[in-house]
């Protein structure tokens, strides 16, 4: 597996659209710190007035949008709670994957490599050193943004930063391994992009929320990936707080193991 | 040639068998492609020869059936890193050059020297494409770069599906001189390609593959020997012809080939043959010596083999 991953970092690195999302990803970071600056900070109300964004009586009421939010909850708002970077990631994840399809590559590495699933498990560790890499560095460009923008909000301890970071890489990389399943199993950019949108952006599990609860059943759906990331501790409190760890684990070893026997049965 | 020990061929299929949904691609294959050998693998569109060269490959999974490569199951590690695959369209990454192309390959192969890969992109002619993308490649390049691939790790056995597919008369003999340096390097080839004029040129073995099924195995020799030369004569009525031919000419194989045309095997004198007829006032439209190429002997073969009278 070791040469599959070496063979896919080194496509990674020269992979233009894994730059392109993570520059969108830091561009809404911008549009979302201009926004608030603009509505929450004195300076930049004075500006919103100006241009006529709000009016006197909204001030005190647009000041208070950042009320016991600290950086580390921004940044939680602006890119995982609302599914914006799962489904960045996931277009990510869905053009890696499926342009070994699509190029027809794929036959010249399942022409050498009889195990199967070891293509999946470099595909997944893949995408586990691109999260890291992607959370780490939108996370340190929001701490940056924040910098530039006279300390907008207020800093996070560390420990929480390093527990939240870890328990949301973990489940990002589940979704990755989902994302990955979808691809092998359809082979198909329109359905890998799909699954981003409707999986990702929560779509399908806020369908089945509202399906389930009129059963007084949608409680089970907080054990879902997406909602994992709304409803996931920002610090560690006691013991039930690990319990995000425990959802993506499960589901990354679920899909990943999905994704090996779907591949393993597929003529290629 | 027969030693009393086992033979071990470079490919051998057991029964080789591949169903999708109830319809059979390849049915019960048996296939020997012998070490050193470039083995012409013949068949229309849709007879099964992707599929077969597919399972050999070890990307389908065969129904029932075997494939062993140098004696071995083609599922053992070891035999992988044996083999080069081309199948169908050259698998490429669009966005990349053809050196990174080769170096991908060479990374999921675990190979470290970079010689390797500027060795089999000099084999291809692709050494100066620099940094042009392969989506800008011309159909040739992208097929001598799939072949490229397939070279990398210096394989004891390639399968080459189509590899002269859209390539030009100059890439063509490149590619065939290419074959010809693998083969004396010792290198197996097994090739399939509907150009059945240039693998005549390479092969030294061909299987004919018709609906599924290996309807014959033959060598160069053994096809020289079928394809023998002939005399054809065009004449008005085949019915008066024929006994008149027979009749003058005993040790000769003749073969109606159509109501007005006949052929003659083995005759060493023609033009006693003219006067034959002339003298039974068969009229004659035309004549002349003929040689039966791969091309002819593949069509015979697929209309169901020879008519030899």
């Amino acid at each position: 597996m070791f040469n599959l991953l070496r063979m896919d970092l080194y496509r990674l690195r020269r992979s233009r659209s894994v730059y392109v999302c993570f520059g969108l990803l830091l561009a809404a970071s911008v549009v979302v710190f201009v926004m608030l600056w603009l509505l929450a900070a004195p300076q930049g109300q004075e500006n919103a007035l100006r241009i006529g964004l709000l009016t006197k009586d909204e001030l005190e009421t647009s000041r208070s949008i950042l009320d016991g939010v600290d950086v580390l909850e921004l940044f939680r708002q602006t890119a995982l709670d609302g599914g914006m970077y799962n489904v960045t990631m996931g277009i990510c994840i869905m053009l890696f994957v499926c342009e070994d399809y699509q190029g027809g590559f794929i036959k010249n590495i399942m022409a050498f490599h009889e195990k199967r699933y070891l293509y999946v498990g470099s595909k997944v560790v893949t995408v586990g050193i691109l999260n890291a890499v992607f959370l780490a560095g939108h996370f340190a460009f929001t701490l940056l943004l924040n910098l530039m923008f006279k300390d907008m909000v207020p800093w996070t301890d560390i420990q929480d930063v390093m527990f939240y970071l870890a328990w949301a890489w973990l489940l990002t990389t589940a979704f990755g391994a989902l994302e990955i399943f979808v691809c092998i199993c359809t082979r198909s950019v329109a359905a890998g992009s799909l699954a981003a949108v409707l999986l990702g952006g929560g779509v399908v599990v806020m369908m089945l929320y509202g399906l389930l609860n009129t059963f007084h059943a949608g409680g089970w759906l907080n054990y879902t990936i997406y909602l994992s990331f709304s409803t996931g501790p920002s610090r560690y409190t006691s013991v039930q707080d690990l319990r995000t760890f425990a959802v993506g684990a499960g589901f990354l070893i679920l899909y990943t193991a999905a994704a090996g026997i779907s591949l393993k049965k597929q003529d290629i | 040639m027969d030693t009393g020990k086992q033979r071990t061929f470079a490919v051998e299929t057991v029964r080789l068998t591949k169903t999708y949904g109830g319809k059979t691609a390849v049915n019960q294959l048996q296939m020997q492609v012998q070490e050193g050998a470039i083995y012409g693998f013949i068949g229309k569109n849709g007879a099964g020869k992707s599929t077969a060269l597919k399972m050999i490959g070890g990307l389908v999974h065969p129904t029932k059936g075997e494939v062993r490569v140098f004696g071995k199951p083609v599922s053992q590690g070891v035999i992988r890193r044996r083999m080069g695959v081309l199948i169908e369209a050259a698998g490429l990454y669009q966005n990349m050059t053809a050196r990174q192309n080769v170096m991908m390959k060479a990374r999921c192969m675990g190979l470290s020297d970079e010689r390797s890969v500027d060795q089999v992109l000099a084999l291809t002619g692709l050494s100066d494409t620099g940094k042009k993308k392969v989506r800008n490649f011309s159909m040739g390049m992208k097929q001598r770069l799939g072949a490229a691939l397939a070279l990398v790790g210096n394989p004891d056995l390639l399968i080459l599906d189509e590899p002269i597919n859209g390539l030009d008369p100059e890439g063509i003999r490149q590619m065939r001189q290419l074959m010809l340096q693998l083969r004396d390097q010792g290198k197996t080839i097994l090739i399939s390609s509907h150009i059945l004029g240039e693998l005549s040129k390479i092969s030294t073995h061909y299987g004919i593959i018709k609906d599924g099924e290996l309807i014959e195995q033959i060598s160069q020799e053994e096809l020289n020997e079928k394809c023998q030369d002939y005399f054809q004569v065009e004449v008005e009525n085949v019915q008066r012809a024929l006994p008149a031919i027979q009749e003058a000419y005993t040790d000769v194989q003749i073969e109606v080939f159509d109501s007005r045309t006949i052929r003659v095997y083995g005759l060493k004198e023609t033009a006693g043959l003219n006067g034959v007829l002339a003298k039974k006032q068969i009229p004659v439209y035309a004549c002349g010596v003929h040689s039966m190429d791969l091309e002819e002997y593949f069509f015979d073969r697929m209309e169901g083999g020879s008519r030899h009278v």
